[in-house]
């Protein structure tokens, strides 16, 4: 056999990989690329090269720049709430109590789902309406009138983090709880011979050894962030007006229903780009805050 | 000491029921809804029913399409994730068995499909989609899943590495063809990282929203999820159905959960030691 032939063999491995990857991602990425500079609209075949109008209107464009805004503080708001939520509940979820496998598997079990119907659900307890199930116990327990959970611009985007952070906290705990479990025994052992509190032996054995996990973890929730669509677009369909719009919910809008392609594919770019800086910002600042801690 | 120790954690059960009782009540609403007239639910959503009914059950299977939607989830879902899981692994066999200037130029190639989010792909692909006659196709769906096989190449290239590179070359003595070296020695070996992929491709796929919704526009082809958010519009004043239509579907999830959850946890572990 040729080495050539030899080669073909090997190679015809990667084939299929290749078609759908170049056919389906990065095509039409450079298509979005190009599509940004032009006005089409989908309909009429020709169209002009505009330049970076679309680029500009992005930023004056109600609907996106509030996409924007809401999606990034969605995106913080929840990946500071499930870290803070996690790292506590792991390292109880850690302990041996009589209960624990139950509440493993009650706080991991909503991660399983698709985040649409989890997002229904909240949507009944979180009605604004005083039979919303949420304005029912406020009002028999605490006597508080009903609370416009998903209608109000700050209670609503609050409300979305919530719902996300309550789906996907405990599958971040396991995360965490399989880095604790990798922690030796003897640290802590030595720590308390050495007259370290509990305290202590969290703030300079534990966390310090969770950095990896961290840098996992919070990578996850902040690309995963950025991408949100299903959970604020069932709690709220992105209102009131386009507060709660996400930026997968604003390309939809632009480029699909509304055909304005060059928009949306400016949009898009954007989009990207964000994903991208932070994806790079992220590791650099946790890998260098990692080679810190320990 | 033992006494002290006991007691500590007995604190913690107390402790963490509150937390849990919280986690659990949106499922504990839903499930007793479904037992429930209109009226009694809209009544007293939290109470247990003042009178059990099961019709909203039956209901369900006569009204909806859910038994056919099921179906196609499960139709989309097996034969994305084969593909996936196959083309996937393929890859990465001659990246690691046959590395040269090619194959590296591959994989760094493939390693930019990491960063690009599906959104930002979403206009041209619609278009290319409507090009090729995909939309409202379940194969359409399946083949643009397909892309999906990035991530798990990148898995499987990670665990072929840690297959001694002696075992194909004896198998070359031996006369074995390089195809033949792939699928009957390393890929029986991919065993654990297969089920790996399997697992997260499957909740992926399963669960995914945004792409039925826009490449599936008939009842006929609708995926369960695509499903729910019909029947939400459908259902808008009639809670108990739209709860019992969401318990129907939360059953499989519930099944694979339980079967699959020692593997779910491993996944997760594995990944994050890894990454």
């Amino acid at each position: 056999m040729t080495k050539f032939a030899r080669q073909l063999q090997f190679q015809m491995f990667l084939l299929p990989i290749l078609v759908i990857y170049s056919v389906f991602t990065i095509y039409p990425l450079i298509k979005s690329f190009f599509l940004s500079f032009t006005n089409f609209d989908g309909y009429t075949e020709a169209y002009d090269f505009i330049g970076l109008k679309n680029y500009a209107r992005i930023f004056s464009d109600d609907a996106i720049t509030s996409a924007i805004s809401y999606t990034l503080f969605f995106t913080f708001g929840k990946a500071i709430l499930v870290t803070l939520l996690a790292i506590p509940l792991a390292m109880i979820l850690d302990q041996k109590f009589l209960t624990r496998n139950i509440h493993r598997a009650i706080f991991f079990f909503p991660s399983i789902p698709s985040g649409l119907l989890l997002a229904y659900i909240w949507g009944f307890i979180l009605a604004p309406i005083g039979s919303g199930v949420l304005n029912t116990v406020l009002r028999e327990l605490f006597n508080i009138g009903p609370q416009p959970w998903l209608s109000d611009p700050l209670l609503a985007k609050l409300s979305t983090i919530v719902v996300a952070t309550w789906a996907i906290t405990g599958w971040h705990a396991v995360l965490y709880l399989a880095f604790l479990q990798s922690i030796p025994k003897d640290y802590y052992e030595a720590a308390s011979i050495d007259g370290a509190s509990r305290f202590q032996q969290i703030r300079y054995i534990t966390i310090p050894l969770l950095a990896p996990a961290m840098t996992v973890s919070v990578m996850l929730l902040l690309t995963g962030g950025l991408k949100v669509f299903e959970i604020p677009f069932a709690l709220t369909k992105g209102g009131p007006g386009y507060e709660t719009y996400s930026i997968t919910q604003v390309i939809v809008l632009r480029g699909i229903s509304e055909t304005q392609y060059g928009l949306a594919s400016a949009m898009s770019i954007v989009f990207f780009l964000i994903v991208l800086a932070i994806a790079i910002f992220q590791v650099t600042v946790m890998q260098r805050r990692e080679q810190g801690l320990q | 000491m033992t006494k002290s120790y006991n007691k500590r954690l007995w604190i913690l059960d107390l402790l963490m029921l509150p937390a849990g009782l919280i986690a659990f009540f949106p499922f504990y609403l839903i499930i007793v809804n479904t037992f429930k007239t209109m009226q009694d639910a809209a009544k007293s959503p939290m109470a247990l029913p003042s009178k059990w009914i099961f019709s909203n059950y039956v209901q369900v299977f006569e009204e909806t399409s859910i038994l056919l939607s099921f179906w196609n989830s499960l139709t989309i879902t097996v034969c994305s994730v084969l593909l996936i899981v196959l083309i996937g692994a393929m890859a990465a066999y001659p990246v690691v068995f046959n590395t040269n200037r090619f194959t590296r130029f591959a994989m760094l190639y493939l390693l930019a499909g990491f960063m690009i989010p599906f959104q930002a792909t979403l206009i041209p692909l619609f278009q290319l989609m409507s090009g090729l006659q995909l939309i409202d196709k379940i194969y359409g769906l399946i083949i643009l899943y397909m892309s999906g096989s990035v991530f798990v190449f990148f898995l499987m290239m990670g665990y072929m590495k840690s297959i001694p590179r002696e075992l194909p070359e004896a198998a070359v003595i031996d006369g074995c063809s390089i195809g033949g070296i792939f699928w009957r020695i390393i890929f029986p070996l991919l065993k654990p990282i297969t089920i790996t992929s399997i697992i997260f491709q499957t909740m992926w796929i399963w669960n995914d929203f945004l792409a039925p919704m826009l490449f599936l526009n008939s009842t006929s082809k609708s995926t369960l999820v695509l499903q729910i958010y019909k029947a939400k519009g459908e259902f808008t004043v009639d809670w108990p159905m739209f709860m019992t239509l969401t318990i129907v579907t939360l059953v499989p999830i519930f099944i694979f959960f339980i079967i699959m959850q020692k593997h779910i946890v491993k996944g997760i572990a594995a990944g994050a030691v890894k990454g």
